[in-house]
């Protein structure tokens, strides 16, 4: 075997060298600048508000067998056919949790999907939904977070193949993701509708299960909330479009009362695929938010 | 053909005969009636409608009578009891929205399962209105204890 020439070696590995510093380059993050984030004097009601329109304690929640199973510190492992992650403790605790989270570190976590050091996250975290908040929402959901008792909780690293890389990819994924605009209602619905609109899209993330997702794994807006494969890769999650022509419920104090009430006053559909820890978040809301859900979902044909 | 090619032909060709039988003479609701997927679908179905009455005393809908709460909660604890015996193993997929978690996790599930008979067995026993929404919420989070884990979601 005659073994390549020195040029060879030295053309290939400069090639591969150009090829890693490209994908270096090509993958690195966006965040925010500082001066995106407005003074805000934040509301700790509208923050919960927040925090139970987006489910967090439905994926933050702690494992079975915890000392503390009320307080978002994470680490229940959430299976995705891509592998096992291991959400992050949004407590703030110091060491483990968001302790030491500046204002611009959540936003950019939330909207741009980046750890305060710069690492990308998975988009099984939803800010591809979440981009779409109002920022002062998000300082508020913030000040809520801080506000909660503080956990230790450490947790072991997502169970992902090849995670280094995998994950400094996601930044690829996301130059074309983050680029394509979230998905915007459209207007001129009363109030209530316009609320509803805003809850189920942004902080809601329904589309997150509820909308195929192209073969890029991002949402096809096209088929907004038509329902699709489940994303834990086993069963199917329903359509949201047509509830009432196909009869699935009688009109919105219907609805509502069964996102308020869920299977435990036998609203059986609001249980299996998951979608009965969500609704447990979302019965916790002021009753003129569930109602703006449920006008707004039942709007969609 | 090895022996096993020619089980697995024989079984197949008694498989299409009894399927072609059954077709003709009309005996299709025989192999439903046994069949435990269909079986524990129906008893659910009843759990469902017995459940609907109880719903509406628990949203003021309906008044409190205790005579209804004992009857409808009577009928589903006996349908909760049947339908657990209607889980063998083998007995997913196809229409069934049996999660593999059911015998994969058969201990799990049996509790789940006997959580929801017991809270049906406590509600049959409630003759006070003060009591009532309490114990249909336990019920019905014993339905949903064993829904949000073990059945997959309807399309």
């Amino acid at each position: 075997m005659r073994l390549p020439s020195r040029r060879t070696t030295a053309a290939a590995t400069t090639l591969l060298v150009v090829a890693a510093a490209a994908f270096w380059w090509l993958t690195r993050g966006h965040p925010l600048p500082a001066s995106a984030i407005p003074a805000h004097v934040a509301s700790t009601a509208n923050g919960e508000v927040l925090y139970h329109a987006a489910s967090c304690f439905a994926c933050h929640r702690p494992p079975e067998g915890s000392a503390n199973r009320s307080l978002p510190s994470g680490g229940d492992p959430f299976k995705t056919p891509i592998g096992v992650f291991y959400p992050q403790n949004i407590t703030p605790d110091p060491e483990t949790g968001l302790g030491r989270w500046s204002e611009s570190d959540f936003v950019n976590a939330m909207t741009r999907g980046l750890a305060p050091d710069g690492r990308h996250y998975f988009p099984a975290f939803p800010y591809m939904a979440y981009r779409a908040m109002q920022v002062t929402d998000l300082l508020d959901l913030r000040a809520y977070l801080m506000s909660l008792p503080a956990v230790r909780a450490v947790h072991p690293p997502h169970d992902v193949p090849q995670l280094g890389l995998a994950r400094r990819g996601v930044g690829l994924w996301k130059r074309v993701g983050l680029a394509r605009a979230p998905f915007a209602p459209a207007r001129g619905g009363g109030d209530s509708w316009t609320r509803g609109a805003y809850l189920v899209n942004a902080p809601g993330h329904c589309g997150e299960c509820h909308t195929p997702k192209d073969w890029l794994m991002i949402e096809d807006l096209g088929r907004h909330l038509a329902g699709g494969p489940h994303p834990g890769g086993e069963g199917k999650v329903p359509s949201l479009r047509g509830l009432l022509a196909r009869e699935k419920y009688e009109d919105t104090a219907h609805l509502t009362l069964a996102l308020q009430n869920g299977e435990e006053l036998g609203y059986e559909n609001l249980s299996s695929g998951g979608m009965g820890r969500i609704q447990e978040s979302l019965a916790k809301l002021p009753a003129a938010d569930v109602r703006a859900i449920s006008e707004y979902l039942l709007s969609l044909k | 053909m090895t022996r096993e090619e020619h089980v697995s032909f024989t079984r197949r060709t008694l498989g299409w005969t009894a399927g072609l039988l059954m077709g003709t003479t009309g005996a299709g609701g025989a192999a439903l009636a046994s069949d435990p997927a269909h079986l524990r679908h129906e008893a659910m179905e009843t759990v469902g409608d017995s459940f609907k009455p109880l719903r509406a005393i628990a949203l003021k809908e309906a008044p409190f009578d205790v005579a209804v709460v004992k009857k409808n909660a009577t009928v589903i604890l006996a349908k909760l009891k049947e339908a657990h015996g209607l889980f063998p193993e083998g007995s997913g997929g196809g229409k069934s929205r049996a999660k593999a978690e059911i015998w994969s996790d058969r201990a799990g599930f049996d509790k789940a399962m006997q959580k929801a008979q017991a809270a049906a067995a406590a509600l049959s026993a409630v003759t006070e209105e003060a009591a009532y929404d309490a114990a249909i919420k336990t019920l019905g989070g014993g339905c949903k204890g064993c829904h949000d884990t073990y059945r997959l979601p309807k399309d």
